[in-house]
């Protein structure tokens, strides 16, 4: 009984302290939702709506008219696995991955060094001119590398006749196993300043202490690049690999596209530019839907496999 | 400052890859320039060098035959109406995230950040059919919308870090005085944030219009094409037109206005774009 009267008493104390609280409470609720809600209505209808129907659709055999989507279970899936193409898209889509990470990497680290740590005067004009291809459209990207790899035109042939090599000119883009080792190259061109950029503000964040140290140790220049400059950028490092690779297989369809739309003979087919065919092209769009499925499945994977593999223990002296 | 004969030499050294990847990142831009200023005869004749000179029936021939014209204007809108959609959407809950109290937020906050690590090639399909059955398919405004939306992620996050660095008593001071929330957000918030607001603006702008992949997917007509479809079509096309020298002028007219921006803001969107790389 003592303890109901209590709780009673208390509560209408409490109620007529807080009507001025219950009204705020009130406004507070309305607020949040004038900020809140429409966004979210917003996001879940063209961001959550859409990757959740995706899973749906990849259960169907459909054509795109809205009468003759039909239920074929894991039917997609197992179209999938056994689709010569597929394994190829996915080769070639790690191998754009581990071609870029190598190459992004090694120039935007040498790159990121000399700008930062040999007093070069006009380093701020290289830094503003490396960076630029990264804010430029993949499609003038794509574009101005087809002319750079043109068979008649081409930068590339006719500095390789310049050079007397004319042996190694060829179509590069045409050609089966050349095409999709070409493309790396306009990938780097346009990805490398960012990066630069994260590895020069890591590098000038460490203390020039460290470097004396290592100088009266007797350490060479290249023994302070790696026992020094690696370990304490480490994070950042990993930060960008992680970064190249999410974008690569989120992303590496675009420039596809563009400069070779997944030919000559399928040989640059990645998995976005197979589904984009498949999906847009063929008007397969259940099985579209499950190779966008397996994009995402597999590029989660991929992360965390390589959140694993590039775990190491912060280092700081 | 002392140097010797070696480090002198070594600097010498370092120059040489530094000039060298100087040139491969200017010599194609620079080329696209020279490029749009010769006759299809010229382009064949001399592609790697000088204009004869200084020609330009290739940008009026690409802005009134070739579609490029219509296509700046159908850009322009949709960069526009995009990059206000985005700031409309992302400031007052980046706000309501950052500054008001409530169960969840946290959760929130993750679930727009988690976003931007999501392969979005999946949602592709079934937001076409969204879009048509909205009746915003091969539709410039659906493609804002779409566009907004799925730069909300990125703006949210850096806009709730330009956020936290304002300070509380701002907003107190403010609220003791009587001001609304929505006053504080509009009066005090949005103005103190101005710097973050005009970098995401900026970042916003030059993705819409730089944007290929949903343009190909979810525009039909050429009416309605943006810039990159204009021009990944006369490309595709020049293969039988030769209309090369038309498609210079098309690479410039879609490259110009990124390079003002980033002549006018190169700190804000360097700073910017790695910022989110790092936080990311």
């Amino acid at each position: 009984m003592w303890s109901v009267r209590h709780i009673v008493a208390s509560r209408s104390i409490y109620i007529e302290r807080s009507d001025e609280m219950v009204q705020s409470k009130k406004q507070k609720y309305m607020f949040l939702a004038f900020c809140l809600v429409p966004t979210f209505v917003l996001f879940s209808i063209f961001t959550l709506y859409p990757l959740v129907s995706g899973l749906y659709y990849s259960f169907f055999d459909w054509s795109g008219a809205s009468d003759n989507k039909e239920f074929i279970g894991l039917g997609n899936y197992v179209r999938l696995f056994n689709d010569a193409i597929i394994p190829d898209t996915i080769i070639h889509d790690y191998f754009l991955v581990v071609t870029k990470v190598i190459g992004i990497m090694i120039l935007a680290l040498f790159f990121a060094v000399a700008l930062t740590q040999l007093k070069i005067k006009e380093a701020p004009l290289y830094r503003i001119v490396f960076f630029f291809p990264n804010i430029m459209s993949v499609v003038v990207i794509g574009i101005l590398w087809m002319f750079i790899y043109n068979p008649s035109l081409g930068l590339v042939n006719s500095g390789l006749g310049f050079l007397g090599l004319e042996q190694y000119a060829r179509p590069w883009l045409g050609d089966e196993n050349w095409a999709l080792p070409s493309l790396v190259l306009p990938s780097v061109w346009a990805g490398i300043g960012l990066f630069m950029l994260v590895l020069m503000g890591a590098i000038s964040n460490i203390s020039k202490s460290f470097y004396e140290a290592a100088e009266i140790d007797g350490a060479t220049k290249w023994q302070q690049f790696w026992r020094v400059t690696v370990p304490l950028i480490w994070p950042q490092i990993k930060i960008c690999i992680l970064y190249i690779v999410i974008t690569t297989l989120n992303g590496s369809f675009v420039i596809v596209q563009v400069m070779t739309g997944g030919g000559p003979n399928n040989s640059t087919h990645v998995m976005g530019s197979y589904l984009y065919q498949q999906a847009f092209v063929q008007f397969n769009f259940g099985y579209g839907a499950a190779i966008g499925v397996m994009i995402l499945v597999l590029s989660l994977i991929t992360v965390v496999i390589l959140q694993f593999i590039l775990r190491r223990d912060k280092i700081e002296y | 400052m002392k140097q010797t004969v070696g480090q002198i030499l070594g600097k010498a050294g370092i120059r040489i890859p530094l000039i060298l990847w100087s040139l491969a990142v200017l010599y194609p831009i620079f080329w696209m320039f020279l490029g749009s200023f010769k006759s299809n005869a010229e382009i064949y004749r001399n592609p790697w060098g000088f204009p004869e000179t200084m020609n330009f029936q290739n940008y009026i021939d690409a802005w009134a035959n070739y579609g490029i014209g219509t296509s700046v204007i159908n850009s322009l809108i949709v960069t526009l109406v995009g990059t206000a959609l985005t700031l409309v959407l992302a400031i007052p809950t980046s706000y309501a995230i950052e500054r008001v109290n409530f169960r969840g937020s946290h959760l929130l906050f993750m679930l727009y950040v988690s976003a931007m690590m999501i392969p979005m090639v999946l949602g592709w399909i079934p937001l076409f059919f969204l879009l048509m059955d909205l009746n915003l398919l091969d539709n410039i405004f659906g493609l804002a919308i779409v566009y907004a939306v799925s730069q909300l992620p990125f703006t949210i996050f850096i806009l709730t870090t330009f956020i936290s660095t304002i300070p509380r008593s701002l907003e107190e001071a403010a609220a003791i005085d009587g001001m609304s929330p929505y006053g504080v957000l509009w009066k005090i918030i949005t103005p103190l944030s101005m710097s973050g607001i005009i970098t995401v603006t900026i970042m916003n702008a030059i993705q819409f219009w730089n944007e290929y992949f949903m343009a190909l997917i979810f525009l039909q007509n050429s009416k309605n094409y943006t810039l990159a479809l204009a021009i990944d079509f006369i490309s595709n096309e020049a293969q039988y037109t030769n209309a090369w020298g038309t498609l210079f002028a098309g690479l410039v007219i879609a490259t110009v206005p990124v390079i003002v921006l980033y002549a006018i803001f190169q700190r804000r969107i360097t700073k910017g774009m790695a910022e989110g790389a790092i936080k990311g």
